[in-house]
């Protein structure tokens, strides 16, 4: 057996005492302090004087670690079979803060909300545009309409500006040989010069497509081209200005070729009014 | 924030009461031992956040693993400053630290001011320059790189080019140093 002054002086005591000794040697330092009663005082020495030297060196570790650490011990200390209530009266209650699970779940419902928002931002959208287009298609076709409605109302005013005229003259052209029933009207006016012919209520055989029908006055006794029309007008037109006359004797309506043609062919007359 | 009541127990009580498995034996463990568990760690790893982390293993760890703790076998700071020298080497040896420790000068310098505004210090401070002016420096050099580098007495020879044998006599005479200046 080792002598135990001796064995202290090797300092093992030390290395046993910092954790810094193989396990056998570790056995070895208690089997002597089992046996020497000063090694085992001197055990307890080193140990004190590295306990004191530790708690000069100490450092306070954050106020907020002590609930930290508190908390997990006393967490997993819940969990403990063995636990056991304390039989001291603790001054103070350890401050347990509860802990709130982590909201991992957060942002998989937030993905699934934003994901269905869109879907429904999506068809929205979708019958929004729908709904967008008819109402464009619809707002085409009455604006076409009002266009037409616009038209036909400068035409009504037209045709009433020629009513309310008074320097207009109506003239009622009377049917010729091959068609007695023909019959159209011819607006005059003196003071603008101007010709217009009724067309809605003109009653004039239907013209083919290589024929049109030739207006002319009867100026100084000779022919003057005032323009062509059809028999079968554009339902739009009720009324055509023609070409200008100044002192007509007489208007006369004859079917020529299509475009009209420089003198009537008088076999070709339809209608005439003398003035 | 209101000063909290520290709790205190001799070692006895404490030792009966963590084997009991009391609530308020962790509080006492943790009023009595945590600043110097923490400046024994916070010397061996030197970053605030990592030293607090393992303050808090040490606690996990001493609190689950106390039936290996005999009394008959030495002072219970004896048995938890071990514990946490041991996480805290692991922990500075590991791989890890070694490479984040190799572009962190920055996070040093921040740990450091950190350092000085939360962490207060003992005022026995000024007692702990008197002590280490009554060690003779290779003694001081010694028991710093043993107690707050971590090294081994083995390591130590190495580092600093001398007979185990030596290291060993020094050690012991630097803490026969630190007794008679605590008595």
């Amino acid at each position: 057996m080792k002598d135990a002054k001796a064995y202290i002086e090797t300092g093992i005591l030390e290395l046993y005492v910092l954790g810094d000794i193989s396990h056998d040697e570790k056995l070895e330092v208690e089997a002597m302090a089992e046996q020497h009663p000063t090694v085992k005082a001197e055990l307890r020495e080193i140990e004190r004087s590295i306990e004191l030297f530790a708690a000069e060196h100490a450092m306070e570790p954050n106020e907020d670690l002590r609930d930290r650490i508190l908390n997990g011990l006393l967490t997993n200390f819940a969990d403990d079979n063995t636990f056991a209530p304390s039989h001291r009266s603790v001054a103070e209650e350890a401050k347990v803060v509860t802990m709130t699970p982590p909201q991992n779940n957060f942002y998989k419902y937030a993905f699934a909300a934003c994901l269905a928002l869109l879907i429904a931002s999506t068809v929205v959208l979708y019958n929004l545009y729908n709904r967008l287009e008819e109402t464009n298609t619809r707002m085409l076709a009455l604006s076409a309409q009002s266009q037409q409605y616009s038209n036909t109302v400068s035409m009504k005013e037209e045709q009433l500006k020629v009513f309310r005229d008074t320097s207009y003259r109506v003239f009622n052209l009377q049917g010729q040989g091959k068609t007695p029933d023909a019959a159209m009207s011819v607006a005059w006016s003196p003071n603008h010069k101007k010709v217009i012919i009724d067309l809605d209520g003109l009653n004039l055989p239907a013209n083919d497509a290589e024929h049109q029908y030739q207006l002319w006055a009867i100026v100084d006794g000779k022919p003057v081209d005032l323009g062509v029309f059809d028999a079968e007008a554009d339902p739009k037109e009720f009324m055509k200005v023609m070409k200008s006359v100044d002192k007509p004797q007489a208007f006369a309506v004859t079917l020529e070729k299509r475009g009209g043609v420089p003198q009537p062919t008088m076999a070709n007359l339809t209608v005439i009014r003398a003035i | 924030m209101s000063k909290k009541r520290k709790i205190s127990l001799s070692e006895e009580e404490l030792v009966q009461a963590l084997r009991n498995r009391e609530k308020i034996a962790a509080e006492a463990l943790y009023d009595m031992y945590s600043a110097s568990l923490y400046g024994v760690i916070f010397r061996i790893v030197n970053e605030t956040s990592l030293a607090e982390d393992i303050l808090q293993e040490t606690f996990v760890k001493i609190w689950q693993s106390f039936s290996g703790y005999s009394p008959e076998k030495g002072r219970l700071f004896t048995w938890m400053v071990n514990i946490a020298r041991n996480l805290s080497i692991d922990k500075v040896r590991s791989k890890d630290f070694r490479n984040q420790n190799k572009n962190q000068d920055i996070e040093n310098t921040v740990n450091l001011i950190d350092e000085q505004n939360s962490t207060v210090y003992k005022p026995e401070l000024l007692g702990v320059k008197d002590l280490v002016k009554t060690l003779r420096p290779e003694q001081r050099s010694i028991l710093e790189l043993v107690y707050f580098k971590g090294y081994t007495h083995v390591e130590v020879a190495e580092e600093l080019g001398i007979p185990l044998g030596t290291v060993k006599t020094r050690l012991r005479m630097a803490i026969q140093e630190l007794r008679k200046h605590f008595n």
